[in-house]
């Protein structure tokens, strides 16, 4: 025997087992997924009250959440600015989203001192800092419950945690039309106080507050709009406060289903001319990338007297698109809108090009910037555009 | 000097392990059962701290702090007050409960949640993670557990869990799995069972109800996010850390577990001994061959390092197998640690064993160490000798004879010292086993002393019963001194530690038997299931409560309920009792004064147990800060009782007292005193006929709780016992090496004696008798220092770790156990050499030397 082979294979073996022990005891995170069985996801209609054809509107009642419907929403846009013309977009909107039927033993309690409930309340919640091309955004969840979130008629409430939209008394408000303030902070600071009146009536979209969305019955929502309202208020954005006003738009709409199965998206403008018009305008996009027969829109004169055109007539031309970096969608950023029937031709883009929402469900929701003519005369306005199903992967849409 | 010829020494030396393949496996046998022994329990110790920390972890996810309430639950509406006004984001509520799922055998942690706000805390309870949120929180009762435990119970989704909780049953329906990612969330979630927190509150009776709410605090704003959380926080809630939590928790179980590795070191320490006698021996057994190598020239550091080589090689292959014997041992050991974990201070569960490379270092270091340590002084000592005395054996008997007297008083010294660390203040466990310690080592310096004296009253004796064989047998211990009192003393070691925890374990029993009797005044107790088995923790349900108390032959009824509370120490565990006379009866007083009981009805006063006022080193008249409902409230400690049931000590006071500060009508467990003449099983009966289906509790006698409680604490001892087993299989298989090796190596000597006459029969008597005599010896030598160890155990090391007062016991049973464990095993010991050499040619036996 030359060496004390035996030393040498001590330590070895030491080594051998010291390693192994490391690698048996690696540490690591706790990490898990759920798998549920097929059968156990929900998803289908049954149960749920559908919007089957026009129906007679009660206020305040139907300002305020209809359970029963899976979907509904109360959704805050505008345009704002400061003394010296610096302009600021907002989004405020709050989703309720039924979780089961009605009669499936789950309540609708926000108030009850118990988290029962089949109701979950999504926020989303956007500033467009034009000037600085700076969009933020913030999503919030919450179930409908222990005083959480939740939304009633009256008086009208609908909050998720401290974002809020609540009726504040006037002399001027009735039960139809008032002035509601809007409170929300995301985590970063940036938060809107905005007390919003509706400059005109109410709007019932589609046949009479009816707006189908699809082929099959059912596949429709319950449509109602303030296309312009008095905004006065306190923005916040980098620390810094700015006293604002201008004009909001808001949407309430409620469906169990809308879309028909082979449609994958939807444009939707809101546009706010300079000479007190406004427009409404969507096409719901099929799968093959033709636009559907469920397209819609409508021109509110300033008396406030909705006008329907012939959706048919309308032209919607992509001038510009524009890539997310976030989500690799391609997104048009620029058109060219013609309602030849109303003597209307607008050039619009988007404000700056990045405002998409990169929350659970993403979409873009942005500020636009448009010229044009109308009947003749030149104008301007504000408006925002909502795109959605744009990207792969994206047909599981919230709205 | 080459290598060539250093290994030529070597080959010397691994021929002669080889050609004593007894002495070479029984070295290796010593050093492999300490290790065993110390790798075990450091192993199971280690099982049961991760996996407390992964359940842990699974459950308070990445909560940095939570917020909690004055007692068991915090209302719900500070969630919204923190959510909402204080605009809190990262908060999440949860409810946390122990339950059994039938079809599984271990107790699980119910996490009740909401899914909704989870994912920045525990992402595997998140909506995010694929909980679909209509059937969790849609109002059924639902629930999510892990995959392998489905698998292991063998459901699938869709399938009811019936769980219980409290005794109370309920149906709940797997709606999906959770699947983990990697081995370490698999232990973190296998005894997880996920509720929506609605399902939770409705289930558990907690409407209204939070167990606690989960933060998590960006450390730069921890000062300003919880002022502003603080700012909404009613009195009685208050932030922690969540790692707070998990301190309290594991500062419980941190004697214990010290204790648990004492005892193990104890047992490597007799482990040390048998090595110590074997490398002597083997050292002693080559003098020859020695004294020629360095005749011949090899020098004396070559045959240290030789024989140091030696050891190291024995060191390594005994510690080896002792890791592996280990790692097996522990299997076994993990599960009574656990059992004795879970009975004293909270629900674990240990599913694996989990190889922690610290544990097995720790081993391999003592194991090698302790042997180089333990061949160090025989090496030195063969090595430093003259060549010519070397040669002679006799000389070495010579020089340990005049010996005896300087080492006995060598040893007197190293006891004494030992004493003396005894009276250092303040000197904690550690300080206790190292006086422990230093008693054993001078203990055995003392022994060849004692082996001369013990010999010269053994000689007549023996000389009666055995004749000239008998006489021969007692004196043959002594002329080979050097390496009896070796093995004898080693085996006194090994003997002694079984007498002292022995002695302990039954001293403890005493002491909780007698107090047990006391304790316990009232004829029936009834109790909820809990999951911690010493503590009350569960609630009786009120209208179970309303029909056990009209239950007739009921006289007089007493509650208990306990809590944990936050006080200025942390977390402690809070009694409110309502026995009215009866409560001076059961409460034994260490110290209080007079008016105690006569005050204890009105004013803000507490009791506190002994060991609560060791941990925390406070007495009477001291005040204690306990956060109630209407704030933090001082109460004034006059009174400190004995109690058994808890180690981590208790706080005391009376049910009105508590009522005035605390929001909680919740009973624990009730004491139902009989009326005089009624039979007290028939109402046990009675008792249980009515409450059946209302609630699954424990109604028993006064005679059949303390029968459970007995056993409980025999459980909890297990593990000690087990420990205990393993010292006496130690002591056991030293014993034999010891005396075996010795008698082998005395093959000349006995062929000697056959030579000159003696028969076959005299010569298996004579060895017998003296593995006999030396057993004896040994066993009667472990006694004094077994109770010695004892008392430091009771007095010293139970006092420094737990703060109990002890009656000290000592059983007949436990010393005849130890003298005759000796006794035994020396004889056996005995049983193959004489058989060996009585039947060999003397002359062969001759020749070979």
């Amino acid at each position: 025997m030359k060496k004390s082979i035996w030393f040498i294979v001590i330590i070895l073996t030491a080594a051998l087992i010291g390693y192994g022990i490391l690698e048996i005891s690696k540490e690591e995170e706790i990490r898990a997924s759920i798998s549920v069985a097929e059968a156990m996801g929900g998803g289908d209609e049954e149960g749920y009250l559908r919007a089957t054809g026009p129906r007679e509107f009660v206020f305040p009642d139907d300002h305020g959440p209809h359970p029963g419907f899976r979907t509904e929403w109360w959704y805050y846009t505008g345009n704002v600015f400061t003394k010296d013309g610096r302009q600021f977009g907002y989004q405020f909107t709050i989703f309720r989203s039924q979780m089961s039927p009605p009669d499936s033993g789950a309540q609708d309690n926000a108030f009850n001192e118990n988290w029962n409930t089949n109701q979950l309340y999504l926020g989303h919640f956007a500033v467009s800092d034009v000037e600085a091309e700076d969009h933020v955004f913030e999503e919030r969840y919450s179930r409908g419950a222990a005083g959480l979130a939740g939304s009633q008629a009256d008086p009208h409430r609908i909050w998720l945690e401290d974002w809020e939209i609540i009726r504040i008394e006037t002399e001027s408000g009735d039960d139809k039309n008032f002035t509601v303030n809007i409170q929300a902070e995301m985590e970063d600071g940036t938060s809107i106080n905005f007390d919003i009146t509706p400059s005109k009536p109410l709007v019932l979209q589609g046949e009479e507050g009816y707006d189908p969305k699809g082929s099959e019955k059912g596949n429709a929502s319950y449509y109602l709009a303030f296309t312009r309202m008095q905004t006065n208020g306190v923005i916040t954005k980098d620390g810094q406060e700015y006293r604002v006003s201008g004009d909001s738009w808001m949407d309430h709409e409620w469906s169990t289903s809308a879309l028909d199965e082979d449609q994958e998206g939807w444009d939707w403008f809101s546009i706010q001319l300079s000479n007190n018009y406004e427009i409404m305008y969507y096409q719901l996009r099929n799968s093959d990338g033709s636009v559907s027969e469920f397209t819609n829109g409508s021109v509110i004169d300033p008396d406030g007297n909705k006008v329907n055109f012939d959706t048919g007539e309308v032209t919607l031309e992509v001038l510009d698109t524009w890539k997310s970096p976030h989500s690799g969608a391609n997104y048009p950023s620029a058109w060219n809108l013609s309602i030849p029937g109303k003597n209307i031709d607008l050039q619009v883009e988007t404000a700056f090009p990045d405002q998409e929402m990169d929350v659970s469900v993403r979409y873009f929701e942005g500020v636009l910037r448009l010229r044009g003519v109308m009947n003749g005369e030149e104008i301007t306005g504000n408006g925002f555009v909502e795109m959605t199903g744009y990207g792969e992967n994206e047909n599981n849409e919230v709205r | 000097m080459s290598s060539e010829n250093k290994d030529l020494i070597w080959l010397s030396s691994l021929r002669f392990l080889l050609r004593h393949p007894w002495h070479f496996g029984l070295s290796i046998l010593g050093v492999a059962l300490g290790v065993a022994v110390v790798v075990s329990i450091d192993l199971s110790n280690a099982s049961a701290e991760k996996a407390f920390e992964l359940s842990t972890e699974a459950v308070t996810g990445k909560a940095t702090h939570q917020i909690q309430g004055a007692s068991e639950g915090l209302d719900e509406s500070v969630y919204r007050s923190v959510r909402i006004e204080a605009g809190i984001r990262s908060s999440a509520p949860v409810i946390e409960v122990y339950a059994r799922i039938q079809g599984l055998n271990r107790t699980v942690q119910v996490l009740g949640v909401d899914p909704i706000t989870e994912a920045p805390f525990r992402d595997f309870a998140s909506q995010e993670a694929g909980i679909d949120l209509s059937e969790f929180i849609g109002g059924r009762n639902t629930g999510l557990i892990s995959q392998n435990t489905a698998q292991e119970m063998e459901v699938e989704v869709g399938d009811t869990l019936v769980t219980e909780v409290a005794g109370v049953y309920h149906d709940i329906q797997l709606i999906g799995l959770i699947e983990v990612e990697n081995e370490r969330s698999r232990q973190a979630l296998e005894s997880i069972l996920l509720i929506d927190i609605n399902t939770a509150q409705r289930l558990f009776g907690m409407q209204g109800q939070l167990s606690r709410i989960d933060l998590i605090i960006d450390e730069n704003q921890e000062g300003t996010i919880k002022q502003r959380i603080e700012s909404v926080l009613p009195e009685g809630a208050a932030i922690v850390r969540s790692e707070s939590r998990t301190e309290t928790v594991a500062q419980m179980t941190r004697a214990f577990e010290f204790n648990l590795q004492a005892l193990s070191m104890l047992a490597l320490l007799v482990g040390m001994f048998l090595i110590y006698n074997t490398m002597t021996f083997s050292v002693v057994q080559r003098r020859p061959l020695i004294g020629r190598m360095r005749a011949l020239g090899v020098s004396r550091n070559e045959i240290l390092f030789t024989i140091l080589k030696e050891a190291l090689f024995i060191g390594f292959l005994g510690t080896l197998l002792g890791i592996i014997a280990g790692i097996f041992l522990a299997q076994v050991l993990v599960q009574l640690v656990t059992q004795s974990i879970n009975d004293l201070y909270f629900v674990l569960s240990v599913q694996q064993l989990s190889i922690d490379p610290y544990s097995i270092t720790k081993g391999l270091l003592l194991g090698i160490g302790a042997t180089l340590i333990a061949a160090y002084w025989p090496a030195r000592e063969a090595s430093k000798a003259e060549v010519t005395t070397v040669l002679k054996r006799s000389s070495n008997e010579s020089k340990i004879l005049s010996r005896i007297f300087p080492l006995a008083g060598a040893g007197i010294l190293v006891g004494s010292i030992g004493g003396l660390i005894l009276l250092v203040p303040n000197g904690g466990i550690a300080a206790g086993y190292s006086s422990l310690l230093f008693m054993i080592v001078g203990f055995s310096l003392i022994v060849p002393a004692l082996i001369v004296g013990m010999a010269k009253l053994f000689r007549p004796i023996f000389g009666k019963v055995n004749g000239m064989i008998g006489k021969m047998a007692v004196r043959g211990v002594v002329t080979e001194l050097s390496r009896t009192s070796v093995a004898i003393a080693a085996l006194v070691v090994a003997v002694a530690a079984t007498v002292g925890v022995g002695v302990m374990v039954d001293s403890f029993r005493t002491t909780v038997v007698s107090w047990l009797g006391s304790q316990l005044q009232a004829d029936v107790y009834i109790q909820p299931p809990s999951s911690v088995a010493r503590s009350a923790d569960s609630e009786l349900k009120p209208d179970l409560i309303e029909v056990l108390k009209a239950t007739e032959g009921v006289e007089r009824v007493g509650s208990v309920r306990s809590v944990e509370v936050r006080t200025n120490f942390g977390t402690d565990n809070l009694v409110a009792i309502d026995h009215g006379d009866a409560a001076e009866e059961a409460y034994q007083l260490k110290e209080g004064e007079n008016t105690f009981w006569e005050a204890y009805d009105t004013d803000p006063i507490i009791m506190i147990s002994e060991v609560y006022a060791y941990r925390k080193n406070i007495g009477l008249n001291d005040t204690l800060i306990i956060e109630t409902d209407a704030g933090k409230v001082p109460f004034t400690i006059k009174a400190i009782n004995f109690d058994y049931a808890s180690d981590i000590g208790t706080v005391t006071m009376n049910r009105k007292i508590y009522n005035r500060y605390f929001n909680d009508d919740a009973i624990s467990g009730l004491a139902l005193y009989a009326e005089e003449d009624v039979d007290v099983d028939e109402l046990v009966n009675r008792l249980r006929v009515r409450a059946d289906g209302m609630q699954e509790v424990f109604i028993r006698s006064n005679r059949g709780l303390r029968e459970a409680s007995i056993e409980i604490f025999d459980r909890t001892f297990t593990v000690t016992i087990v420990l205990r087993l393993l010292a006496i299989i130690v002591a056991f298989m030293g014993v034999l090496s010891a005396l075996m090796a010795l008698q082998l190596e005395r093959s000349r000597e006995l062929a000697v004696l056959r030579a000159n006459g003696m028969t076959p029969g005299q010569l298996w008597n004579y060895v017998i008798s003296q593995t006999g005599v030396m057993g004896l010896m040994a066993g009667i030598l472990s006694v004094p220092l077994g109770i010695l160890m004892a008392y430091i155990l009771v007095y010293v090391i139970n006092l420094r770790s737990f703060g109990w007062t002890l009656q000290f016991a000592i059983t007949p049973d436990v010393l005849l156990q130890a003298v005759g464990l000796a006794f035994i095993a020396a004889l056996l010991a005995g049983v193959y050499p004489s058989k060996k050499m009585a039947e060999a040619n003397p002359a062969d036996a001759l020749r070979n030397e």
